[in-house]
């Protein structure tokens, strides 16, 4: 089986039919809504947010009809979905990728950017060419090259076996990982690198498989850098100054200016000319994301106890649920209590 | 001032190529010059050499960004850092700290798009432009075959920019886009320098088979008899994918898709791969090529019959540019014609489309001054493309025509498409000729251009009895199977580590 079919079992499993299946598909890609943000946090999935941006809605649908065919899911109307018996067991005896770490990393592919164009310069520099055209063609990425060069006190020509060795080093105790999925992929002098379609056919692999295998590897590296930075005098720099993940949407950042002003929130939607529901979308992005963000005057202490203690004897996320057994409280108030309460498991 | 020695000093080359020369010593005689050089010649070099003997700034307006890209790399490739592309791929923040820093740059790359842009016009006219440059220069006219609006504007600009020295370039331009370019850029005395389009060392080939199936075997036929590198050109990016992937499986050769659906990076590698010999054959559309230096493309395949002699002129021209023997085959099924045909009336809004347009502007879309309010929905709704969405944006937005009134505009945009679109299935009704010929078809394209052919050329085309078993390679082994695996590490160590300097 894919592994990418493992993965949308498990967010299957972990959604437990309160969400459709495209809430996965969006995960997956990284979306940067309200929704999807909360949805990696509600539902423990955040290690999968954005593993795979270039995954196209129409892929997506071949993989989770596929998965129809062979009995794995089975759909429960509106498209949701659920595990059948043998999903579960699939489940149960595969092992998940096992470095992936989605919403931590969030700058991956930039450093996947800055170690290819790193060991193309590098390569270049052992062969003493000064004329070749840089496979990466973002400025930023080149104004990072720049500066580690800058910083770097070591013999450039030397620059080569550093970077080789580190690799090498890194890569020495790697369990269940194939680094040719990443170094195959490298340019270097008069050599250049094999996109993501050839290295997959190179190495047989089903082109999901691919993408999900080369993701895990730069997690690998990325742990295994931050773990160790001492021995890693070359490779520390792919990580420095990485932008730390902004959690929160562009349009949330405005709506908290507001809120740190003191407009109460019907003002802000008046101002702003969005929907009250779109500031109350912000507002569970704020108790997801901000550490220390109160929800007391939105919900009162005691009504925040009723709503946990009910999810916890109902075993559910699913708001409709909820809010039946408790018609004091208003969605908008369900959401914020379960934003806050987050990843902290409840049973 | 010996020329030769400059070009040594400054690109390392000992010797110039057809027409360099000439075109060089007008713009240093400081002469208004149109050269029309053929494809592959290194027309580029035309005011890179000036650019670095005269004091000022050069200005090159290039219609296509990628393009621009390219060209701006192969400079500082040399060593030149003192380029920049005007585009729209700087950030509004780079696009400032540029502007206020343009006397820095020598050469300056910028679309005809970003030269409408008021302020930025402002900002060049404080220069000391010494030469201006128009590559692509076709574009002008709209006899071209690649006409953009934005090109027709050029001659006011340059006024504005106080006259400054003009070297137009084009590589293919009947003498009727010649006198248009002339005419239009306004310059009174100007030297002409047409070197021959004709490139002897490129062979015509032309097939017919009944049927596409035919011709994927043929394809294969002659990928394996003939000698690579080559490009094989289609039409459509599905027929490009399916050949790479049979090439690919029955191991015939290592081959790529290349088209512009395809990512960014994907695109650089397997361009960058096929320049370095790690591809054999590339099976592309009409967007691969553009900047492409790679001296020994030995074959040219046409799937697809193009849409018009210059575009076909365009793409075999990759062909042998180190001056050997090289093959152009063209394969043609009946109806081929029929793809061209389909491509060009998509490229066009059709009059539907802007009957539509109007009612609808009518209705709701009317600014207080009555000219028509042109946005994104309606776009959208009307199911235009952006080239489409283009050609009726020019028109409304033109300000000589908004005053008149609806009715009026309507038919200008339907008699501009009326006959747009009979130009070009004039081109492809004239390429189809080509393909039926019965008579030489070196002498057919030069006598296209208004050339005359002065001697019979050796290998000149199947009408003059060519052989394509000339075209043979001959090594006998196969590329794909001989290489040896190298695994991860070893392939790390090669690209990282110098075993020569180590020893």
């Amino acid at each position: 089986m894919l592994q990418i079919e493992l993965i949308i079992l498990y967010c299957l499993k972990q959604l437990n039919n309160e969400r459709t299946i495209y809430s996965i598909f969006h995960l997956l890609n990284g979306k940067k809504s309200s929704q999807t943000l909360q949805d990696a946090h509600l539902f423990s999935l955040k290690r999968f947010f954005g593993i795979y941006e270039p995954l196209t809605r129409e892929s997506f649908d071949k993989i989770t009809e596929s998965m129809v065919e062979k009995n794995w899911i089975v759909t429960c109307g509106d498209q949701r979905y659920q595990l059948t018996p043998s999903g579960k067991t699939l489940l149960e005896n595969n092992k998940l990728p096992n470095y992936i770490n989605g919403w931590d990393y969030q700058f991956t592919s930039l450093v996947w950017e800055r170690l290819s164009l790193l060991v193309q310069v590098a390569s270049n520099f052992v062969f003493e060419e000064a004329k070749y055209i840089p496979i990466q063609k973002d400025k930023d990425v080149h104004l990072w090259l720049k500066s580690f060069l800058r910083d770097f006190n070591g013999q450039r020509k030397e620059m080569g076996n550093i970077v080789y060795s580190e690799l090498i080093e890194c890569f020495k105790e790697a369990i269940g990982i194939n680094p040719s999925l990443l170094v195959f992929r490298l340019t270097g002098y008069q050599q250049i690198g094999l996109t993501p379609f050839q290295t997959a056919k190179k190495v047989n692999m089903d082109i999901h498989d691919y993408q999900i295998g080369f993701l895990n590897i730069l997690h690998y590296l990325i742990q295994k850098i931050k773990q160790n930075p001492s021995q890693f005098r070359i490779l520390v720099f792919l990580i420095r100054d990485v932008n730390v993940a902004d959690d929160l949407t562009l349009s949330s950042r405005r709506t908290r200016e507001f809120l740190n002003e003191g407009y109460p929130l019907e003002m802000i939607a008046k101002l702003r000319h969005l929907k009250l529901s779109t500031i109350e979308d912000h507002l569970v992005e704020f108790a997801l994301n901000i550490n220390g963000f109160s929800i007391d005057a939105y919900v009162d202490k005691e009504l925040q106890v009723k709503i946990l203690g009910i999810s916890r004897q109902l075993a559910t996320r699913q708001l409709k649920l909820i809010r039946e057994n408790l018609k004091t409280a208003t969605y908008f108030q369900i959401r914020l209590v379960l934003a806050k309460s987050g990843d902290k498991k409840w049973n | 001032m010996e020329l030769e020695s400059e070009l040594k000093k400054y690109f390392g080359y000992d010797s110039f190529k057809t027409g360099q020369k000439d075109v060089i010593t007008s713009i240093l005689a400081g002469r208004h010059t149109l050269a029309m050089l053929p494809t592959g010649t290194g027309k580029s070099l035309c005011y890179q050499l000036p650019g670095l003997l005269l004091k000022g700034q050069i200005l090159i307006i290039s219609p296509l960004l990628s393009l621009m890209q390219d060209q701006v790399e192969q400079f500082k490739k040399f060593g030149e850092k003192r380029v920049i592309a005007l585009n729209s791929f700087l950030t509004v923040a780079e696009r400032k700290k540029v502007l206020c820093n343009l006397s820095k740059y020598k050469f300056i790359f910028i679309s005809p798009e970003m030269l409408s842009v008021h302020f930025i016009l402002t900002n060049l006219q404080e220069l000391n432009i010494s030469l201006f440059v128009v590559d692509e220069a076709h574009c002008i006219s709209q006899w071209g075959y690649d006409f953009r609006p934005d090109y027709s504007k050029l001659g006011g600009i340059r006024k504005q920019l106080g006259n400054p020295l003009t070297l137009a370039l084009t590589a293919t331009a009947t003498r009727k886009v010649r006198d248009d370019i002339i005419r239009s850029l306004d310059l009174d005395k100007i030297v002409k320098i047409d070197s021959t389009i004709d490139r002897p060392n490129i062979g015509f080939y032309v097939e017919k088979l009944p049927d596409y199936r035919n011709k994927q075997y043929r394809v294969i036929e002659l990928v394996t008899r003939l000698e690579q590198p080559g490009i094989i050109y289609f039409s459509s990016k599905k027929s490009a994918e399916q050949m790479a992937s049979l090439l690919m499986d029955k191991q015939i050769c290592r081959a790529m898709a290349y088209h512009g659906g395809m990512d960014q990076n994907s695109r650089i590698l397997i361009q960058q791969q096929f320049i370095h010999g790690q591809l054999d054959v590339i099976c592309a559309t009409s967007a691969f090529g553009m900047g492409i230096n790679k001296e020994n493309i030995r074959f040219i395949i046409h799937y697809h019959m193009p849409m018009q002699i210059e575009s076909y002129l365009q793409e075999i021209g990759r062909a042998g540019r180190d001056g050997l023997p090289s093959i152009a085959i063209l394969l043609y099924s009946p109806g081929d014609e029929q793809l061209p045909i389909q491509l060009a009336e998509s490229e066009l809004p059709s009059e539907q489309q802007i009957d539509w347009l109007f009612k609808k502007a009518n209705q709701q879309h009317t600014l207080p001054d009555g000219r028509m309010n042109l946005n994104k929905e309606l776009m959208t709704l009307g199911g235009f493309t952006d080239i489409q969405w283009r050609i009726v944006e020019e028109f409304v937005g033109n300000p000589a025509l908004v005053t008149r009134n609806p009715e009026r505009l309507q038919e200008i945009i339907n008699d501009f498409i009326k006959e747009r679109l009979l130009f070009k299935k004039t081109n492809i009704f004239r390429m189809k000729k080509w393909v039926e010929s019965t008579l030489c078809r070196r002498a057919f394209i030069f006598d296209y251009f208004d050339e005359k052919m002065l001697e019979q050329t050796p290998s000149c085309c199947d009408i003059c009895g060519l052989q394509l078993d000339d075209y043979q390679t001959t090594s006998k082994v196969s590329t794909v199977k001989n290489t040896a695996e190298e695994n991860w590490q070893e392939y790390l160590a090669k690209i990282l580590i110098n075993c020569e300097l180590r020893e």
